[in-house]
């Protein structure tokens, strides 16, 4: 079975600072992958190089058996690779409809349709309904982005990229500033549109139970260096992720 | 449909105002008409996809000049040198449109205004074909098809104005509710959400800022006839830093608030200039309490309303 993304021996410095070294990962489809790591290692760096916003200094990102180091990120999504950002990152003066739709037309395309575009406006406003009510935000539709709780956010950046109808969907911390309650339910949707859809997922996470709760498989990066690679059982057992990153737990 | 209603009642006004108006106020009012054209146009890049043009001026006087050199030297119906000179704007502005949008905020800004600021030197350097400082006189109202009445009248000159910036705000209206135009709102509100969710922001500038230069460039375009010349002036700075505030006073990405702002402007300055030559402090004064009072501009204190 080939891998949906593959990167090997991927890198990146920012000057003297090398942010990701010689990262090799292999991502299954259907397959649920956290990427964990203490603060500073990596972790979005890897996105970034994965997504195309930034190039790689070193390493190729391979999709679909596919080499795509070359491309850009607006390329890269409109293969199938779609993303969150750690920081909301969403239209804030749209509706949350409007975001979620707009999603869609820029995947879909007819984007320099200059007049009229009705049918178009309206397919493509069908589908981020469903994608909304997907993430328990049907309701919110008609609501500015701006004036929705935090907690609705992170799902409007989900639905948004949901909707895309992604064969990759990359999250960068979904539960980040949420609620234990919040947490909770962000999982459970999670978990459930990944199954709905059989999507294939790459996460961010730093809630450890979010990780071992959902996770499929885990990577741990220390220093921008890949130093396991295993499903839960076996990181939770490893000695040298204990000694990085799970040390100060026991 | 009450909004519906209220323009079909000021469309009906504008085109029964020549009957009872008197001659200067007619004239006034197809200025306004005019400058609200240009400012509207400079809505649609401000407003709708969030880049500050400080620049827009060119794109006016490129279409006056167009304008004034069809009519004087070919004696060609109005409608041939309001095609002509849009698309003079639309054309120059393209290659100032790719340049530009390799920047951002005020670098986009800046670029805009040192292109403009250039264009402006042509215009007064040709003097073989602008006429240099002294620019085009005599510019002629001529018809309006080959053979067709005769625009020479205040009140022809005025319905054709009207017509065209009533066409342009529905064509402006239909552009920032197509796809297209929702893509310039997004770009506006997030561009790194709008790359990453898989197109680049640029083509979408470029074409916006043509769009919005041809249109500019048909406000240019009526301006010379009705004036009867096209002179440096109208490819200034100032000019450019004046519509600017025409779409701030109005509301900006509102479309009709700029035309709005646009007619307060152009109202401060007549009134003020009969009684000094120093109008520009009403104008100036006028604009501060406006920024602070009413951020919205006209259009946010109409819609704070309703």
């Amino acid at each position: 079975m080939t891998a949906l993304l593959e990167t090997r021996g991927l890198g990146r410095a920012f000057g003297a600072l090398q942010a990701v070294t010689g990262v090799s990962i292999a991502v299954e489809p259907g397959e649920l992958r956290a990427v964990i790591g203490p603060n500073g290692a990596g972790k979005t760096t890897l996105f970034h190089l994965i997504s195309g916003l930034l190039p790689p200094s070193s390493g190729r990102v391979l999709f679909r058996g596919e080499d795509v180091t070359a491309l850009r990120s607006p390329e890269r999504c409109r293969r199938g690779i779609s993303r969150t950002f750690q920081t909301t990152s969403i239209f804030p003066e749209l509706s949350a409809l409007e975001n979620v739709r707009m999603a869609v037309q820029l995947k879909a395309g007819g984007n320099f349709r200059l007049f009229g575009g009705r049918a178009l406006l309206e397919a493509s406003a069908a589908r981020a309904r469903a994608s909304l009510a997907a993430l328990g935000l049907a309701d919110r539709a008609d609501a500015l982005a701006a004036t929705l709780p935090h907690g609705d956010h992170r799902l409007l950046e989900i639905a948004m990229t949901v909707a895309q109808e992604p064969d990759l969907l990359l999250l960068d911390e979904p539960t980040q500033g949420l609620s234990p309650e919040d947490t909770t339910a962000t999982v459970a949707v999670i978990r459930r549109i990944a199954r709905e859809r059989n999507l294939t997922i790459i996460l961010v996470e730093h809630d450890m139970d979010v990780v071992f709760d959902l996770a499929d498989r885990v990577s741990v990066l220390h220093f921008g260096q890949l130093i396991a690679d295993g499903t839960p059982d076996e990181i939770r057992a490893s000695a040298d992720v204990q000694k990085a990153y799970l040390g100060g737990v026991d | 449909m009450k909004p519906r209603a209220l323009a079909l009642v000021t469309a009906g006004a504008l085109v029964a105002l020549p009957w009872v108006l008197a001659r200067y106020q007619l004239s006034i009012l197809t200025d306004l008409l005019i400058y609200g054209l240009f400012a509207m146009s400079l809505d649609l890049i401000i407003g709708y996809t969030g880049m500050v043009s400080f620049g827009h001026a060119a794109y006016f006087g490129l279409g006056a000049y167009g304008s004034a050199l069809v009519l004087l030297n070919f004696e060609q119906p109005v409608p041939v040198a309001l095609l002509a000179g849009a698309l003079l704007a639309g054309v120059v502005a393209a290659p100032v449109a790719y340049l530009s949008t390799r920047a951002t905020g005020i670098y986009f800004a800046m670029l805009t205004l040192a292109f403009a600021q250039l264009l402006y030197t042509v215009a007064y350097k040709w003097r073989d074909l602008t006429g240099g400082s002294d620019g085009i006189a005599g510019v002629p109202k001529t018809t309006l098809f080959w053979g067709g009445p005769s625009l020479a009248t205040p009140q022809a000159f005025y319905l054709l104005v009207t017509v065209c910036v009533l066409l342009s705000l529905l064509a402006c209206r239909a552009l920032v509710r197509s796809p297209f135009g929702r893509a310039l709102q997004a770009i506006r509100e997030n561009e790194r959400r709008f790359t990453s969710l898989g197109r680049d922001p640029r083509p979408f500038k470029l074409v916006v800022f043509v769009i919005a230069a041809t249109f500019a460039g048909l406000a240019g375009a009526l301006f010379a006839p009705f004036r009867g010349f096209a002179s440096p002036e109208v490819m200034f700075w100032v000019l450019s830093g004046q519509v600017l505030m025409m779409v701030v006073m109005g509301g900006i990405g509102t479309l009709i608030g700029p035309v709005l702002g646009a007619m307060v402007f152009i109202l401060i300055q007549e009134i003020a200039s009969s009684y000094t030559e120093h109008w520009m402090i009403f104008t100036g004064v006028v604009f501060v309490l406006m920024v602070i009072f009413l951020p919205g501009g006209l259009m946010g204190l109409v819609r704070g309303r309703a």
